[in-house]
């Protein structure tokens, strides 16, 4: 019985890790607040819950991670966040229709997913160059479309796209869907972080109780066997970059809302990087097959945390606050990799044989 | 003399007792044959020998020296070589650079000498009577190429002994032969083996001594040719082993499955009629379009003509196609084609219900559960649970999910590619009568397989192809190891030449 207990507690904490990380990182969080001489509390954790990077980036690492999970990759989210981005505040600019605006923006994202998908999935060309090369074409087309179009339409004239204060719904969609908030037990919850934990509730269902989500861990788990128990396997291998997209249109509809512009030469830069750190820290496997949405949650909070300590240590100036994130971020990693092959050393726990039959 | 002895082998895994007190010695010149059943261990006893697990208790003498301490380095260096069942070419280099992986000859600053380990490979392939190229790409050469050449990349390591874990599972009888024809010339050398097999035909045609284990003991060791195939059978199954004959005539249906004159990679013009609740087997040697034929009527590889029909209407397009018209295909290579190794047995039971079902998305565990324990029970599936990895059943009952996870979408043809390849004779037994069960219900079922004493116990049919056509047809009381073997190698042509 005693065994039994261990043994089920041994497992949670395996197939939960990414909870005891983003602990640790807390109580390291906790400390630097202290050493500044101010009191950790409940407030600095809803701070990292609302955080524009746990929401926006965790929006879409929820897209990347469902891509790993079948084993492929996806490098163009960061741009095309800002296209999609740049569309949706035209839309709006356009239309002032705040419903027109938030489907626009789900259409471009989807389309652009939709163009990644077919490419990798059935032009047989690896996810990583496809992406790689979509990642370049879709920022170089907000970059060039911010030029071109008149500034009525981008709503700036400084090389932004920008929500336009002309229109009557203007206050509206940044104070509702940007800066609001409700409170829960006393504290500042903001809209966008009750969707995005509404969002990793339902790709946790999605993941857990669909047959779409088993066929997505089947196809990265062994292509070839799910293929031949009758799983349209190139489908599914399209599709995960289609609902990647609809996220990104999700995440660009936030962040035209929240901060009111995007500027296609620096915003989003690097995401698509951050969007896989978070799918890392929540443990789910690069080789595809294993991991849990839920830890996409964590591994999000997990990364904003990270970055928030970093920001808050006065002496690190900001062009070296990327080593650390690299930093932190290799060594979780490694945490997870060296971590059983540490305790099979020189605890000596029993290890799997190889079986020669 | 011998050159190992292994005594009082103990070793246990989270307390669970896999090798108890075993002892194995292999004389010099000797190819000794190591059988049991998977989880007997085999496995076991021969990672440890090889340096990969420690033992618990035990002592290893090899070659005259003691190893109290062995790790797979000192292994190596003392002279034994493990050729593993999963062939461990690198497919990108060539014959000859395989040969010198890691061990490359080189000039100072490290530049290779190609020519030098060209020639060597050469001279090794010369004594060896290999007929490979050097430099040939490992990538485009026959799977048999490949295991003939991991045993000539152990034999230049100049081990004294080798371990062939079943070498031949992938290769022909012809390369079977040669395999063979080249190991007994080694022993000649006084090369020593360690020969671990399923097939037990070949254990008589190669070995000189054996030793069997059950359940983690030593049952019965000794030579060869005292023993006999039923003795050495009954020491690995013990009590459950009965070699009766299973085969009952039954009364057959309509004509069910008709494939009219198919033809696709590696098969052409292939017509079969095959009726309801019949076992029909194909057989034929590597490269005969058997297997292909299996998969053109699956959907999984196009067909360039011809057509497949069931109760008369024809079945086209891609595999979910021809499951809805529940035609299923348990493949060969169960761990490439059929395993998900990430998922459970329920999940993995289930995939096929939830490819050709996207309707309706939502899971219930708790039906699915139920549903499973049915299948489980009527196909004696041994989990502890369906939540159970897969990959922790053994090979038997991993291919009784697979079948499950066909009865499921109430598959009516059983297409089975090799069924028990891997998996051992109690379980083989087992898939026997359950194929018998099966056909007695009404499936129909088509059996893909090289092993005729396999097609003897549940066929009514035998189909046997040679280069992609169907040469003969026996009825079940004419299936015979001789006449199917003169059809599948094409025999009969030269006689009558």
């Amino acid at each position: 019985m005693a065994e039994n207990k261990t043994n089920w507690l041994g497992t949670s904490v395996k197939n939960h890790s990414y909870v005891l990380v983003f602990l640790l990182i807390l109580v390291v969080y906790g400390i630097t607040i202290s050493l500044t001489g101010k009191q950790f509390s409940v407030g600095h954790v809803s701070s990292i819950l609302s955080a524009q990077n746990t929401v926006i980036v965790g929006s879409m690492a929820i897209g990347m991670a469902l891509v790993i999970i079948t084993g492929q990759i996806d490098l163009s989210v960061g741009s095309a966040l800002v296209l999609t981005s740049g569309v949706t505040a035209c839309v709006f600019n356009m239309t002032g229709n705040p419903l027109l605006t938030l489907l626009s923006a789900l259409a471009c994202g989807a389309l652009l997913g939709a163009f990644n998908g077919v490419l990798a999935a059935y032009a047989n060309i690896p996810p990583f160059i496809v992406t790689l090369g979509t990642m370049l074409i879709y920022r170089s087309l907000a970059l060039w479309a911010v030029r071109e179009i008149p500034q009525e339409i981008t709503g700036s004239g400084s090389s932004q796209f920008a929500l336009s204060r002309d229109q009557e719904a203007y206050e509206a969609m940044r104070n509702v869907f940007g800066t609001g908030s409700i409170k829960i037990l006393g504290f500042p919850i903001s809209f966008t972080t009750i969707l995005f934990v509404l969002l990793i509730a339902l790709f946790v269902v999605i993941c857990q109780k669909t047959k779409y989500g088993k066929a997505v861990y089947a196809v990265g788990s062994n292509a070839k066997a799910a293929g031949l128990a009758g799983i349209r396997v190139k489908r599914i291998q399209a599709s995960v970059f289609i609902v990647t997209g609809l996220l990104v249109g999700i995440a660009s509809f936030i962040q035209v809302c929240k901060i009111g512009n995007i500027t296609p030469a620096s915003s989003g830069r690097s995401f698509e990087m951050y969007a896989i750190a978070a799918v890392v820290l929540g443990g789910i496997a690069m080789a595809g097959g294993r991991g849990n949405m839920l830890g996409v949650l964590f591994g999000a909070l997990s990364y904003t945390a990270i970055d928030i300590i970093i920001v808050s240590i006065p002496a690190l100036s900001v062009d070296i606050q990327d080593t650390f994130q690299g930093l932190v971020l290799i060594l979780v990693i490694l945490m997870q990799s060296a971590g059983p092959i540490l305790r099979q050393k020189f605890a000596r726990l029993p290890r799997v044989a190889v079986r020669a039959d | 003399m011998n050159i190992l002895e292994m005594r009082g082998i103990d070793k246990s895994f989270t307390g669970n007792l896999v090798l108890r007190g075993v002892d194995f010695s292999v004389e010099t010149g000797q190819i000794h044959a190591l059988l049991g059943e998977n989880g007997a261990g085999k496995s076991t006893l021969l990672n440890i020998l090889a340096g990969v697990l420690p033992a618990d208790s035990g002592e290893i003498m090899f070659d005259g020296r003691a190893y109290p301490n062995p790790s797979i380095q000192l292994m190596e260096k003392a002279g034994i070589a493990f050729v593993h069942q999963e062939l461990n070419v690198v497919n990108d280099l060539t014959v000859s650079e395989n040969i010198f992986f890691n061990r490359e000859l080189t000039h100072p600053f490290g530049f290779l000498k190609t020519k030098e380990m060209l020639a060597q490979t050469r001279e090794l392939f010369d004594t060896l009577d290999v007929d490979i190229d050097p430099k040939a790409k490992v990538s485009g050469l026959k799977t048999s190429e490949k295991q003939l050449l991991e045993i000539c990349r152990a034999l230049h390591t100049q081990a004294k002994l080798m371990i062939l874990d079943e070498p031949t599972t992938a290769l022909g009888n012809d390369e079977i032969d040669h395999l063979f024809a080249i190991l007994k010339k080694l022993k000649d050398d006084g090369k020593s083996f360690i020969f671990v097999s399923h097939k037990i035909p070949e254990v008589f045609a190669l070995t000189d001594a054996y030793t069997v284990l059950r359940n983690g003991r030593l049952i019965s060791t000794g030579i060869t040719k005292d023993a006999t195939p039923t003795s050495i059978t009954k020491d690995m199954v013990g009590e459950k082993f009965a070699d009766e004959d299973l085969y009952e005539p039954r009364p057959l249906g309509q004509a069910l499955l008709e494939v009219d004159n198919l033809s696709g990679p590696g098969f052409s013009n292939v017509s079969l009629s095959v009726r309801k609740g019949e076992v029909v087997a194909l057989t034929g040697l590597a490269g005969s379009g058997a297997s292909e034929l299996m998969q053109a009527m699956f959907g999984a590889i196009a067909i360039t003509g011809g057509e497949v029909r069931i109760g008369g209407k024809r079945v086209s397009g891609q595999i979910p196609s021809f499951m809805r018209r529940h035609i299923a295909m348990l493949p060969s290579n169960r761990k490439e084609n059929s395993v998900i190794p990430d998922q459970s047995v329920l999940e993995n039971e289930y995939l096929a219900q939830h490819a050709i079902s996207t309707g309706r998305q939502l899971i219930s565990k708790k039906k699915e559960t139920a549903r499973y324990g049915e299948f489980a029970q009527a196909l004696d599936i041994k989990a502890q649970s369906p939540d159970d990895a897969v990959v922790s059943l053994s090979g038997g009952n991993q291919q009784k999910v697979f079948l499950a996870r066909w009865l499921n979408i109430d598959a009516e043809v059983l297409l089975l590619d090799n069924p028990t390849q891997g998996v051992d004779v109690g379980a083989k037994e087992e898939i026997y009568r359950l194929i018998l069960k099966l056909a007695e219900e009404g499936k129909t079922i088509i059996i893909n397989t090289l092993e005729i004493p396999e097609i003897q116990k549940v066929c009514d049919r035998c189909v046997v192809l040679y280069a992609g056509e169907v040469v003969a047809t026996f009825e079940h009381e004419k299936i015979n190891e001789h006449d199917v073997m003169l059809y599948s190698t094409n025999a009969i042509n030269v006689v009558e030449d």
